[in-house]
């Protein structure tokens, strides 16, 4: 995408200026997307992003620009105006451009067979389409619904001033189904998803049908809820969304950005127990095809199995380059961005508890009056406080171990380092499922994932008794 | 392009330059008509930790969005890249897009016929603010190190600020297209954020603020820290509260956040689609009070004001609610045909990469008599909310049931007694309106969606779940 000796000229134009550290990033990205609405193609739309940021350390700061091009005579003039900003502390080093640049080895290889841009015009409509009619058909109650499609493929590029540079190309494709179905004037909603780093090869084999299905029977099943109950109650939840009490509850409190502000409750405990023993969660960002897997982050780090959790233990932090050398620890290859009009920072990638060895049905058995929580709308976290939340938008009453009506969506609300020693129980039924998760304004593809897990005790936000 | 410091020479003309040139190779014997979208945003981002600048970032950068109809069909292509090649891929993708989505009559360029609203001089000035030019870098980051040592200061309990942000930008949009329509403005925009942690003992809390000005001179950051420290110490201690039945009194900040839920369930497009609860409510008193709500495009100190919408008409003050009474819908051109009534120019746009679609602009209660402290003594048993959290994932416009977290303050007898935390309110959004019983004399103004407004707001027997 851009010459090694170029790159190299501005890694030296961008530390002349007394930065420690400096670093070109090059994203070249072809989008589609398509949406079916009332049974007809709504939008097609394609999207072309070819640019460059170039980041420098100077100090405690960090200083950021970017291009809507790779024009050369741009990013050289980019990088000069990038190298006078703030105040000099010294002079960085400088790259020798006879050594060159070591590329980065990651041991993430996948291939694709179904590129986005080998697909017929045809074809997205064409399950879209198919969608459309398998939901229609599920029910008659189903009286609308909006399915969508996106795809990327993406070239990537990254040097520093520390020599490394990495190169990468990623294809993701994206289906949504949102189900609508009416009963008299009671509307409900089920919503399913299917995300992969992959081609379009993920949407064979019955996962079309499946998402379609999922997402009316949610909202039919739905049509028929009571009013969820109030107060703290035990909660068992379920696998693969589930995943996302993980995400906010700890998961947002362990990267590394809000321990050097001081701003989580997980700072200092690391080597302290901070869940039950039966808790092991892991970031995992080299799962093959999944949602939140990459070759190499948005600073050309590889990617990386990290143990945040050993049955119980704090044992890591999610880190980018400026929080692992801050904090003297080994990167994770955590550092992500959403765009070259982006800075890095610490974000999750597949995030999840590890599978126990408990089984669902002792768990659901094992409650007498509770909640059964199945799929989720998301959540927030608060990580200096670890409040958080997340919206259950399937879910059931369990009365005397048996999983009875459903119930209305309803929040569930917690405290973090509460909750975590809350966890009772751990199922061996694990599983995963894709998202988007908004940080400092950037938006991530993430993967939340859990077997299905029993919670104590955690307050239920309904309006019934 | 990076932008040495705001003084950026804004080279109007450019952006109608760009869009007639790329207007010039859009094949117009392959399309029946056309649109050029194109956005310029200058920006600068600040944020500082313990006094020095943590990340500066700068960007200038131009976009354009092409729309094609054909037969009735429309296609959409951006790019990012403004050379000949990108431009005629984006006008070719354009033109293949159009082949695949739906044939529809109503499918075609607005004219003046589909506008509500006519042109209004005094609108479109306010948004550019010249004063904005003559900030330097340097008197931005003065201003948000300023901001973070003052909230700070503010208490002795501040242990910590987890975000002190300034940003701003100058954008410029112009709209060219086939029916003749030539459209562009300029706005600028200052923003900064404050989140302070507060600690004592064991227990944490947090509280934001923020400030938003055409005119970063117009922010009383004393006034920003002041409530930042407020928000964040006054819950310290707060505990949860045995669940019930309860009135609450709303803060205008979580208010105006609730209006970004109940705005989007007024979109015609909704309704249309059979995905509001307000389909069957059209001339219908949903508010036991007589409640204004006006969604206004030309509101002078309105963030979301500009003088035209995405698809380039006209914008205007739309009364959505009258004395509780649903009187309209939000219309873009194409939901207005199908409901053979006007669009009130609400096409909304997010960016170039975006088509237009209906969305809201100024969106408020128009305020009330009272004071906040008189509404609060009126209140036996209550609730005091200052923050709420998880409504995007709690709050389901479609089916209208809400349930999100939310903090503040108890209400006993008539005042503010003891902080309350971890607790959630859940209601339907008929019954939420219904339940308004009173609103303060206090509004403002949140960036939710659109810019949302709201004074405080007392609302009768909402669920309150806690042990």
């Amino acid at each position: 995408m851009i010459d090694n000796k170029l790159a190299i000229k501005i890694l030296g134009i961008l530390n002349s200026g007394g930065a420690s550290f400096s670093e070109i990033y090059i994203q070249k990205r072809i989008s589609n997307s398509i949406r079916l609405e009332d049974g007809k193609i709504e939008n097609s739309n394609s999207g072309f992003d070819f640019g460059c940021g170039l980041r420098v350390w100077k100090g405690e700061s960090t200083f950021y620009g970017y291009v809507d091009s790779i024009e050369k005579d741009r990013l050289i003039e980019a990088a000069k105006v990038l190298s006078a900003a703030g105040k000099s502390s010294g002079t960085g080093r400088i790259l020798d451009p006879g050594s060159g640049l070591r590329p980065a080895r990651s041991s993430y290889n996948i291939s694709i067979s179904k590129h986005p841009d080998k697909m017929a015009a045809d074809s997205r409509k064409d399950i879209l389409l198919n969608t459309n009619r398998i939901c229609r058909e599920y029910n008659s109650k189903i009286i609308q619904v909006t399915a969508a499609i996106s795809d990327l493929e993406e070239e990537i590029y990254t040097a520093n001033s520390y020599g490394n540079q990495s190169s990468q190309k990623v294809v993701k494709v994206f289906l949504s189904v949102n189900a609508v179905a009416g009963k008299g004037r009671e509307i409900r909603t089920g919503y399913k998803s299917l995300a992969r780093t992959a081609g379009y090869e993920v949407l064979n084999g019955g996962a079309v049908e499946y998402a379609a299905g999922e997402a009316s029977r949610i909202a039919i099943t739905m049509l028929d809820a009571v009013d969820a109950p109030t107060g703290a109650l035990p909660v068992v939840i379920g696998p693969a969304f589930g995943g996302v009490i993980f995400h906010e509850a700890c998961g947002h409190g362990l990267e590394a950005d809000a321990v050097l502000k001081d701003a989580t409750v997980f700072k200092d405990m690391t080597g302290k127990k901070i869940a039950s023993d039966i808790v092991t969660a892991i970031d995992d960002s080299t799962l093959p095809y999944h949602w939140g897997s990459y070759k190499f982050d948005g600073e050309g780090i590889p990617s990386k199995k990290t143990t945040l959790i050993k049955d119980g233990i704090l044992v890591n932090f999610i880190h980018d380059l400026r929080s692992s050398k801050k904090l003297n620890e080994e990167p994770t290859g955590n550092g992500r961005r959403q765009s070259y009009r982006h800075v890095p920072i610490p974000r999750m990638s597949n995030t999840y508890i590890a599978a126990g060895s408990s089984k669902k049905e002792d768990l659901i058995a094992s409650v007498k009056k509770g909640i059964y929580a199945k799929e989720f709308a998301g959540g927030q976290v608060d990580p200096a406080t670890g409040d958080f939340v997340f919206g259950i938008s399937e879910g059931y009453l369990i009365e005397n171990g048996k999983v009875g009506a459903p119930i209305k969506g309803a929040t569930l609300i917690g405290n973090g380092p509460d909750i975590l020693k809350k966890i009772e129980a751990v199922a061996d039924d694990i599983d995963f499922a894709p998202g988007f998760c908004g940080k400092q304004g950037q938006s991530m593809a993430n993967e939340v994932g859990q077997p299905t897990i029993k919670i104590s005790g955690i307050t239920v936000g309904g309006t019934g008794s | 392009m990076i932008a040495k410091n705001s003084k950026t020479d804004l080279k109007r003309k450019e952006l109608i330059g760009i869009c007639k040139k790329a207007a010039a190779r859009i094949p117009k014997g392959s399309v029946d008509q056309w649109e050029v979208f194109a956005a310029r945003g200058i920006e600068n981002d600040i944020e500082v930790f313990n006094g020095k600048i943590e990340t500066l970032s700068f960007s200038d950068s131009t976009g354009i969005g092409i729309r094609i109809f054909k037969d009735h069909s429309i296609g959409y292509a951006y790019t990012a890249v403004l050379d000949e090649n990108a431009i005629e891929d984006a006008i070719g993708k354009a033109i293949a897009n159009s082949r695949i989505t739906k044939k529809d009559p109503l499918n075609y360029l607005p004219t003046e016929k589909d506008y509500k609203y006519r042109k209004d001089k005094s609108n479109s000035s306010q948004l550019f603010n010249e004063n904005f030019l003559k900030y330097t870098i340097d008197q931005k980051i003065g201003m948000i190190v300023e901001l973070e040592s003052m909230t700070k200061k503010a208490d002795r309990r501040i242990t910590g600020i987890s975000d002190a942000m300034y940003n701003d930008g100058i954008s410029e949009v112009c709209i060219l297209n086939s029916n003749g329509f030539s459209g562009n403005y300029n706005s600028t925009i200052a923003m900064v954020y404050i989140n302070a942690i507060s600690r004592d003992g064991e227990d944490i809390s947090t509280g934001d603020y923020f400030g938003i000005a055409r005119d970063p001179a117009k922010m009383d950051l004393e006034e920003i820290a002041g409530n930042a420290a407020r928000r964040s110490v006054s819950i310290l201690g707060g505990k949860k509260i045995k669940s019930g039945k309860m009135d609450i009194m709303l803060d205008p900040m979580v208010a105006a956040q609730f209006m970004g839920v109940i705005a989007s369930t007024l979109n015609a497009d909704s309704v249309q689609k059979g995905k509001s609860l307000f389909k069957y409510k059209l001339g219908k008193k949903i508010f036991k009070i007589d409640i204004d709500i006006f969604d206004d495009g030309t509101l002078p100190d309105g963030l979301a004001s500009k003088p035209f919408d995405g698809e380039g008409v006209i914008k205007g003050k739309t009364a959505v609610f009258e004395e509780g009474m649903l009187k309209t819908f939000l219309y873009d051109t194409y939901t207005a045909r199908k409901d053979k009534t006007l669009s009130t120019g609400n096409a909304s746009r997010a960016s170039y990469r975006s088509t237009p679609s209906v969305g809201v602009s100024n969106f408020y209660i128009s305020p009330g008599k009272h004071d906040r402290l008189d509404m609060i003594k009126l209140i036996d048993r209550g609730f005091y909310i200052m923050d709420i959290i998880g409504l995007g994932s709690g709050t389901n416009p479609i089916s209208g049931q809400m349930s999100v977290g939310a903090k503040g303050l108890m209400i006993e007898k008539g005042s503010l007694t003891h902080p309350v935390k971890e607790v959630t309110i859940a209601t339907d959004i008929l019954s939420f309106l219904s339940g308004f019983k009173m609103l303060g004399n206090d509004l403002k103004f949140v960036p939710s969606g659109g810019y949302m407004g709201s004074p405080s707001v007392l609302i009768e027997n909402i669920a309150i779940s806690g042990i």
